[in-house]
């Protein structure tokens, strides 16, 4: 019984994987230059009551491979007692702590993606305080795009005149 | 009077309706923006920009948004409703200022055993011997090598297939891309030789298989028990690593950063690490992947001294991303993590 309910459960996955193009991903493109970008990132994750653990350095040498960007960041940031609680209780997550944001520079502008954190839900379905959790981080990480997004916010309408 | 007031209620029902309506601009730059950019010269996806809308009627549009492209980046947008979907359409018009194609959409019926032949001479150098289009990843931003115009489209893929009638693809065949470089075929071939191409390319479609699904109890990360200490588990991750080629950065501890030095548990490091070629390589197949680097196996010691390592599942990472190029080589790295680890626990 269980091979056929295993079977199903592929054969579901695979019918969705053609029918459906999802993704778990959450993106925000700011009509501002990445080295600005990267300072009202930081304040914004601030303002939210993370701390900016550290900002890994991901593009040595990008440019000189022919890519168009030559900046790309990724921000660590997170809560201690987050951190702490969570790590503890669920020693797996550990491998998506602290949160991240990656930063990547397309000329004048910036683009913010991070993972959605209800990618996780499935996962913890048992765990009230983790869905809580998941829920609470993608709110919080909307929350700091639209704070990075509102600064360049008049030139974003500009470009978009009839 | 009844009339007057029937005549009040309509316009102000017709003013809600208009205030209603969504906006486009809005949708687009909340939706399209983040990979086609502000003003459509694309990014991670295409450029929108250009006189190709001129051949796309707005089913196609509409469809293309709604399906998305499977495993090719571009997302399904399931949550818009139809009048956003259809906002977001007219306002592409008025920005490219093109009017839509109209195009039946019967089959045309062509032979697809004639139109192969026909594909592999004039089309398979752009768009592969499978329809998925030759190179890797899409658009033009960080993935794409500057010398690159614009990626070739994958006619194979599910979302296009739907998106698009017999009468569009024969339409763009015959006349061209020129912006994007695809040639005009209308003087080379006859109209019959290019309904017979646009039957194959219905055959290509019938043949994509997306990569093989996971389990759905599969985790997103693997927790492995070390048989050492917490000290010699970090040295033997170490070696192992660099005996793969992998460049190890410094460590960093799990709460490092979130407090001040002294109280940071040092019994929880991560250890990062990354081969930059492949990255690179990486980076032109997924620009977005900043979102699950660099590298890591975490290192924690429990309350009685058991020492755990923490891998991220690639398989299961890889298919956050919408690329199915991503997770075929993802399916191949997870491998390579495993010997590492088989290395390191052995």
């Amino acid at each position: 019984m269980n091979r056929w309910v295993r079977y199903l459960a592929l054969g579901l996955l695979a019918w969705s994987a053609v029918t459906s193009a999802g993704q778990q991903m959450l993106m925000a493109r700011v009509a501002m230059k990445s080295d600005l970008a990267m300072e009202y990132l930081r304040t914004a994750i601030e303002e939210h009551g993370y701390a900016v653990a550290h900002v890994q350095k991901c593009d040595s040498g990008l440019a000189g491979f022919g890519f168009h960007s030559d900046t790309y960041r990724v921000f660590f940031f997170g809560k201690l007692e987050e951190v702490r609680r969570i790590s503890e209780k669920h020693p797996e997550f550990s491998a998506y702590l602290p949160l991240k944001i990656a930063l990547e520079a397309e000329k004048d502008e910036t683009l913010l993606a991070a993972v959605d954190p209800t990618t996780f839900e499935r996962y913890y379905a048992k765990d009230r305080d983790m869905i809580i959790q998941f829920r609470r981080w993608k709110s919080d990480i909307r929350s700091i795009f639209a704070e990075v997004r509102k600064v360049a916010g008049d030139k974003v309408v500009q470009a978009f005149q009839p | 009077m009844l009339s007057r007031i029937l005549f009040v209620v309509a316009g102000l029902l017709g003013f809600a309706s208009a205030q209603a309506a969504p906006d486009g601009q809005a949708l687009y730059i909340e939706h399209c923006a983040v990979c086609h950019q502000f003003a459509g010269a694309g990014g991670i996806g295409l450029p929108l920009a250009g006189k190709k809308f001129a051949d796309y009627s707005d089913d196609y549009l509409f469809k293309t948004i709604r399906l998305g492209r499977p495993g090719r980046i571009m997302p399904a947008f399931e949550e818009l409703s139809d009048a956003q979907v259809e906002a977001i359409v007219r306002f592409l018009r008025v920005r490219t200022g093109s009017k839509p194609a109209e195009y039946d959409p019967a089959p045309l019926g062509g032979d697809a055993a004639r139109g192969k032949a026909l594909y592999q001479k004039h089309c398979v150098a752009c768009h592969a011997e499978d329809g998925l289009g030759a190179g890797k990843g899409t658009g033009v931003s960080v993935a794409r090598k500057r010398s690159f115009l614009v990626m070739p489209a994958a006619i194979a893929n599910p979302g296009f297939q739907r998106a698009a009638s017999d009468a569009m693809i024969r339409q763009i065949i015959t006349h061209g891309r020129p912006a994007s470089g695809m040639p005009t075929f209308g003087k080379i071939l006859s109209q019959q030789e290019i309904t017979d191409v646009v039957a194959y390319v219905r055959e290509l479609g019938k043949r994509v298989s997306p990569p093989e699904p996971i389990a759905p109890d599969e985790k997103p990360s693997h927790v492995y028990e070390s048989p050492y200490d917490f000290e010699t588990t970090v040295k033997n991750v170490k070696q192992a690593l660099t005996g793969n080629n992998f460049r190890i950065f410094p460590d960093r501890f799990l709460e490092q950063g979130l407090t001040d030095e002294f109280s940071v548990n040092r019994r929880q490091v991560g250890i990062r690490f990354c081969n930059f070629n492949e990255l690179y390589g990486m980076l032109n197949i997924e620009p977005r992947l900043g979102v699950v680097l660099p590298c890591r196996i975490t290192i924690l010691e429990r309350p009685g001294g058991k020492v755990l390592l923490v891998v991220p599942n690639l398989r299961v990472e890889s298919r956050w991303f919408n690329n199915d190029q991503l997770v075929r080589l993802w399916d191949h790295m997870e491998e390579t993590f495993s010997e590492i680890i088989d290395e390191v626990t052995l």
